[in-house]
């Protein structure tokens, strides 16, 4: 053991370096959700709890205009074209008892799809009812607000639940689909976005309240 | 036997053989070939079979020659089939078959001759290549092999197309097409598009062929139908249901199929379009649709068709129904920077299309070859598109193309870019003064103009919204600032500019203005001297100078003051704004004064005038006439006037000083308008014109004028001087000038019968008849006497001023006219003298007959029969209607003495109603009740005895009945008020004291009084009810009726006169009767004692 043969330590050496050199030590990597996250304001559970009272308050008018943009049947045979069920629409099955960041992780999966389902609605919509103003007015507004809520819950989850990973799910998109598929695709997504944003409400206020 | 089908049969085939036996005996031999037949595919060869019988002779061959109608020898070939190939020759063909056996032994021969006729040709089954589908527009394309080339020339093919559609292959059509055949194989193709989509169920397609050759006489058959091809539906192998077609744009009022398509374990519920349910049509067992007739225009997201699947699905689809797009109207196309072309048109009728569908621009160049996508959106009514400027290309020919799904459209339009020029709007406006008249201009053009020469237009609005443009032309530049100067401006105004720009040589179209911008010029020395006059002061030997402000248009800058001078006397003021006079002290000496207005530029060129005063004498004053917006003055022309006329006026106002006023005119002028903004309608103006002599000034003419006139402020001030029973003399007094407001023309007098009260509108009433005018023209006249007038009669006087200017107010007087005495005299003189002389000449007759009058009328004793009051009323005396006075017969008087006296004496206050022969035995005073009771009256009594059945007897007062009543006591009797209206029923006959009268007895004897009862009772009675006789009214009717019977007087009179018919002298002295009723009567009877 005494004994190193000449030439050796050299090239351990080169190896050792050849290894190192180049190579970013390991640290903890923050995931791409948490990436850029500063402290959240001081205000962020308020605001999120008006933000979700908010498309709560709009989302029937979004969903109504939806359908009147749409043209017949789809306002008078609701139940046979747009079954929400049918859609991917992430399932909100918490409750008032729910632990919070259970809460806050089913809403960011919620409105995460539903971030992602509002721009095809909205690119579908532009390109069907260029004329509807108001409808794409009313998208537009809804998914600036969601995007607010989004980034509002990513802070609570990153910086207050350090949950720094959800699986989400982003439906499918309606390019290639035909226009009938996009209307009613539209539709479902925005009649189960109705029903889960009220359910939101209703769970979520106890505990924003107390947070 | 003959009911037995088996041996029917067998007998049939005995027959049939039996047939064939005798057949074959006539050939001689049974292998002999039969029933030839010759069909061509190619009209070169042809193809012939026939039928031999075999037997068991399987070794048997064939050997067919054949010659053609030429003389030709016969070619003969072998075969071991029944059949041959063998050409196709004009004509006819002789055919020989002869059948030879395995060694080679021919067993039969056949010679048969076959025409032409009898070939026939069948091509050749055609061969469909290729089949193909394009699902979006529902057209099957199809491509077959005419195989041409198989004729020798040149034919006519037809082609039957069978297609076929659903399970149960129905025919859909059956379509013709026909092809000429050039010898050569060629690729034909067809398409044909589907009512459907394509995809909803399989559609099957075949094709056959026929060759037409009008020099091949045999029969021409079609050829077999081709093998089957397919193009298959999607109604089978689905993932999930699906409705076709899918997002197809049609146009409105197109008739369109939709399917719906399912998977097994599903069945079809409905399916709409919109809103409706259409009928259902079964095309496979997985696909059905509906035909929508006539669609109209979608909304923009297309209207949706869908089915309802049981047991729970749904599948749809969106149809866009819209319009092709229109022709594009109005192409323009200009430049604005020669980089690029600019476009613009209106897309006309709107497609109903939007976004992916919407219509699609191109516009191509055809010169260059190229083209541009012009980006437009369809919501944006303003549809442009740029084209780049080629260097070196002046002409572009330009086709805009418009497409969408449903068509196309397009417009040309050809350009001379040079032509075409649209500037940009000048950009970076500035602009700047440097002197008093000019400015200088700059502006900044976007695009390169190198090649062209530009025409700006340059707009100068002055302070008054004068507005000029100037035109300016210059060279183009590329990206460059242009430059302008401005001259001719008026210094020390202030302007507003803007600029223009267009093409100079081929103008086009004005740019948009450029921005406004504001410029004052500098200032410049004032452009002339100011307007002066002077006045001389006579007493302190000063002169006034005046002079006149320069307008803003002359002062070219702010006046800063005034330099005045005195030639000869070297003398210089300087008067500061706004000071426009000054006083300069001649001290006996006349000089030449100068007067300069100065500003920041400078000194204006002086104005001049000398101090000097012509004498003047035997001025005259003239009247102007008013202009309403002016005074127009003349004057007659003095040839020694060389430097013209100076009209002065001075315009007071308030306290202050008048401010000399003067106005300048050339030696030629003789007339002139004043005008001044200063004067004022009714305001009188003095004016005083100067001569411009050549050693002075002289005044020539004074002048006094109105620059309007109106009607007099004021009403004149007038009296009444004297007034008559038939004039009024009017006095009034001139109206101060300040009141007249004009010269005045006159006065007006109205005079009318009118009281004070009297409305002034009915006073002044045109067309009154009372109404009189008298206008007074005469001003020097100041009274007015108005004659006929009547007398004692109320005049209104109204006065009134006028001038040209109207009628000015009035002033209004009363005036009462005397009464005319005489009149009144001779009224009353008159009547009086006439009644006087009839007085006279009736006192001297009445004074000459009073004998005759007194026998007449007042005897001593009268005599009834000349007294007319004592005729009786012939219907009551004797019932003849002539009246008839009492006769006089000689009666012995009788004294009847009353020996009952009454407790109450009734007062007698009519005298009228006394007996005279009661009152002789009363005593004077009448009135004793003592001696009353015990009453002799003398009593004649009645030769006719009358009496009055009739209690009521009503006749006039004025009627001469007299009626006699019973001589009885002056004392009522004393009758139960109870019994008097039975008493009322009481005729007594002949003399009855009425108080004795048996009350019971009356009652007896009058309750049913008859005629007969009445001639009992006859003799004199009381002929009225005593009650009624109401002594202090002897005129009241009531006194005359009789209806009651108890009182009565003892004398008779006439209750209608209530005169006693004959007074006694004894009782003239008799008291008064206490009577204040009064009748005419009296008066005669009194006369004689008045």
């Amino acid at each position: 053991m005494k004994f190193i043969p000449a030439g050796v330590v050299p090239l351990l050496l080169m190896i050792h370096c050849k290894l190192v050199v180049g190579k970013a030590l390991p640290v903890n990597t923050p995931s791409p959700m948490c990436e850029n996250m500063n402290l959240c304001k001081p205000n962020v559970v308020e605001q999120t709890r008006k933000l979700v009272v908010l498309l709560n308050a709009t989302a029937p008018d979004l969903f109504s205009i939806y359908l009147d943009c749409q043209g017949d049947p789809f306002s008078s045979h609701l139940d046979e074209l747009c079954n929400a069920t049918t859609t991917d629409f992430p399932a909100f099955q918490v409750n008032r008892t729910s632990h919070k960041k259970e809460i806050m992780v089913a809403l960011y999966k919620v409105f995460a799809f539903l971030n992602a389902s509002l721009g095809n609605i909205t690119r579908d919509q532009e390109e069907l009812n260029p004329t509807a103003k108001e409808l794409l007015e009313r998208l537009h507004n809804t998914t600036k607000t969601t995007r607010g809520l989004i980034s509002n819950l990513t802070c609570l989850l990153c910086n207050k639940y350090n949950v720094s990973q959800v699986d989400v799910t982003y439906g499918k998109s309606s390019k290639g689909m035909n226009v009938f598929k996009k209307k009613q695709q539209g539709c479902q997504v925005l009649r189960r976005y109705v029903q889960v944003v009220s359910q939101a409400v209703h769970v979520l206020l106890p505990h924003l309240s107390q947070a | 036997m003959w009911d037995n089908p088996s041996l029917r049969c067998l007998l049939a085939i005995a027959f049939l053989h039996l047939l064939s036996l005798i057949y074959s005996q006539e050939t001689g031999f049974p292998e002999a070939p039969w029933s030839l037949k010759c069909i061509t595919h190619d009209l070169n060869r042809m193809i012939c079979s026939w039928d031999a019988t075999s037997s068991a002779n399987l070794g048997l061959t064939y050997k067919i020659c054949y010659t053609n109608s030429e003389p030709f020898s016969p070619v003969c070939i072998e075969t071991g089939e029944k059949r041959a190939d063998i050409p196709v020759a004009m004509g006819s063909t002789n055919i020989q078959i002869t059948t030879l056996n395995a060694s080679g032994t021919p067993l039969a021969t056949e010679t048969f001759v076959l025409p032409e006729e009898n070939v026939s040709l069948i091509p050749l089954t055609p061969q469909i290549l290729n089949l193909n589908a394009d699902f979006s527009t529902y057209t099957l394309y199809m491509k077959w092999n005419d195989s041409g080339s198989v004729f020798q020339h040149e034919l006519d093919a037809s082609w039957q197309i069978q297609i076929l559609r659903k399970e149960t292959m129905e025919t859909v059509t059956l379509m013709n097409y026909d092809s000429k055949l050039t010898g050569k194989d060629s690729i034909l193709s067809w398409n044909w598009t589907s009512d459907i989509p394509l995809e909803c169920t399989s559609h099957h397609v075949k094709i056959r062929c026929y060759i037409n050759d009008p020099y091949f006489s045999g029969r021409t058959e079609w050829s077999e139908w081709s093998p089957i091809k397919t193009v298959p539906g999607k109604d089978t192998k689905l993932s999930s249901a699906v409705v076709f077609p899918q997002d197809k744009v049609v146009l409105v009022g197109s008739n369109v199929t939709f399917c719906c398509l399912y998977n097994e374990g599903e069945s079809i519920k409905y399916m709409k379009y919109g809103s409706k349910s259409y009928s259902l049509l079964h095309l496979s067992k997985w696909s059905s649709a509906i035909k929508v007739q006539n669609v109209s225009a979608s909304i923009s997201s297309g209207t949706n068709v869908w089915c309802s699947l049981l047991p729970d699905n749904a599948a749809g689809t969106v149809l866009f129904v819209g319009y092709a797009p229109d022709t594009p109207q109005n192409l323009n196309c200009e430049t604005r920077t020669f980089i690029t072309i600019t476009c613009s048109w209106n897309p006309g009728r709107p497609t109903g299309l939007y976004r992916q569908r919407q219509t699609k621009y191109i516009l191509f160049e055809r010169i260059s070859r190229e083209n541009v996508t012009c980006k437009v959106d369809e919501l944006n009514k303003k549809h442009h598109c740029d084209f780049p400027v080629h260097a070196n290309q002046k002409i572009y020919s330009f086709t805009l193309g418009a497409s969408n799904p449903l068509g196309r459209a397009e417009s040309s339009l050809l350009i001379d870019v040079n032509q075409r020029v649209n500037l940009e709007t000048p950009d970076k406006f500035t602009v700047s003064a440097n002197s008093s008249t000019n400015a200088h201009l700059s502006w900044y053009i976007p695009g390169n103009f190198i090649q062209i020469r530009l025409l700006c237009q340059i707009e100068i609005s002055n302070s008054n919204s004068e507005r000029q443009l100037r035109n300016i032309s210059m060279a183009g530049a590329e990206n460059s600032n242009y430059r302008a100067r401005v001259d001719a401006l008026h210094p020390y105004a202030t302007y507003t500019f803007r600029v223009r720009c267009s093409a100079s040589e081929h103008f086009w179209r004005w740019s948009k203005w450029s921005e406004t911008k504001k410029l004052t010029t500098l200032e410049a020395p004032p452009a002339r001297g100011p307007d002066i006059w002077r006045e001389r002061s006579p007493v302190r030997e000063t002169l006034t100078v005046f002079w006149k402000p320069l307008l803003l248009s002359e002062a070219n800058g702010i006046i800063l003051s005034h330099e005045v001078s005195c030639y000869l006397r070297e003398t210089m003021l300087e008067v500061p704004v706004p000071l426009n006079s000054t006083e300069i002290k001649l001290e006996g000496n006349d000089c030449l004064i100068s007067v300069a207005a100065k500003n920041h530029a400078g000194l204006s060129p002086p104005s001049r005038i000398t101090s000097v005063d012509l004498p003047s004498d035997n001025v005259k004053t003239e009247l102007a006439i008013a202009m309403g917006n002016g005074i127009y003055i003349s004057w007659h022309s003095d040839p020694n006037v060389t430097c013209g006329y100076t009209l002065k006026w001075c315009i007071s106002s308030g306290s202050e000083p008048c401010s000399v006023d003067w106005e300048t005119f050339p030696s030629n002028a003789t007339d002139a308008v004043i005008k001044s903004a200063l004067f004022q309608p009714g305001v009188r103006y003095n004016f005083s014109l100067y001569g411009c002599k050549h050693n002075g000034y002289q005044l020539l003419q004074n002048i006094t004028g109105y620059m309007k006139e109106l009607p007099p402020k004021v009403a004149p001030n007038f009296t009444v001087e004297e007034t008559s029973s038939e004039s009024i003399l009017v006095k009034w007094e001139d109206i101060p000038v300040e009141d007249c407001q004009g010269f005045l023309k006159g006065y007006i007098l109205y005079f009318a019968k009118g009281e004070k009260g009297t409305s002034k509108t009915n006073f002044m009433e045109e067309g009154s008849p009372e109404l009189t005018v008298k206008n007074i023209t005469d001003l020097t006249k100041k009274s007015l006497r108005i004659l006929d007038l009547q007398g004692k009669t109320s005049y209104r006087l109204d006065l009134r001023a006028y001038t040209v200017g109207g009628i000015g107010p009035s002033k209004d007087l009363y005036v009462v006219t005397k009464e005319n005495s005489m009149g009144l005299i001779i009224a009353i003189l008159i009547p009086v003298a006439v009644a006087v002389v009839l007085g006279v000449v009736t006192s001297i007759l009445c004074y000459q007959k009073r004998e005759w009058i007194k026998e007449t009328f007042y005897p001593d004793i009268p005599n009834p029969e000349n007294s007319k009051a004592l005729q009786f009323q012939k219907n009551i005396c004797e019932g003849n209607t002539a009246l008839k006075t009492l006769e006089m017969n000689p009666c012995t008087p009788n004294s009847v003495e009353v020996v009952e006296t009454r407790s109450t004496v009734l007062k007698i206050e009519d005298t009228e109603i006394i007996s005279p022969v009661a009152d002789s035995e009363l005593p004077e005073d009448g009135s004793d009740p003592e001696t009353g009771s015990h009453v002799v009256v003398s009593y004649c009594p009645p030769i006719i005895e009358e009496e009055i059945s009739s209690p009521l007897i009503d006749e006039p007062v004025g009627s001469s009945q007299l009626i006699y009543i019973d001589i009885q006591s002056m004392y009522q009797p004393q009758i139960n008020p109870e019994e008097e209206p039975e008493i009322n029923f009481v005729t007594t006959a002949g003399y009855k004291p009425q108080m004795q009268l048996p009350i019971n007895s009356m009652k007896m004897e009058c309750h049913s009084p008859t005629e007969e009862d009445l001639d009992k009772t006859a003799g004199y009675r009381p002929q009225a009810n005593t009650n009624v006789w109401k002594l202090d009214s002897p005129d009241s009717p009531i006194s005359i009726q009789s209806n009651n019977e108890n009182g009565s007087f003892g004398s008779p009179c006439s209750i209608n006169s209530r005169q006693f018919l004959i007074p006694p002298k004894d009782y003239e002295d008799s008291p008064t009767p206490n009577n204040t009723g009064w009748a005419f009567t009296n008066f005669f009877q009194n006369k004689p004692n008045d």
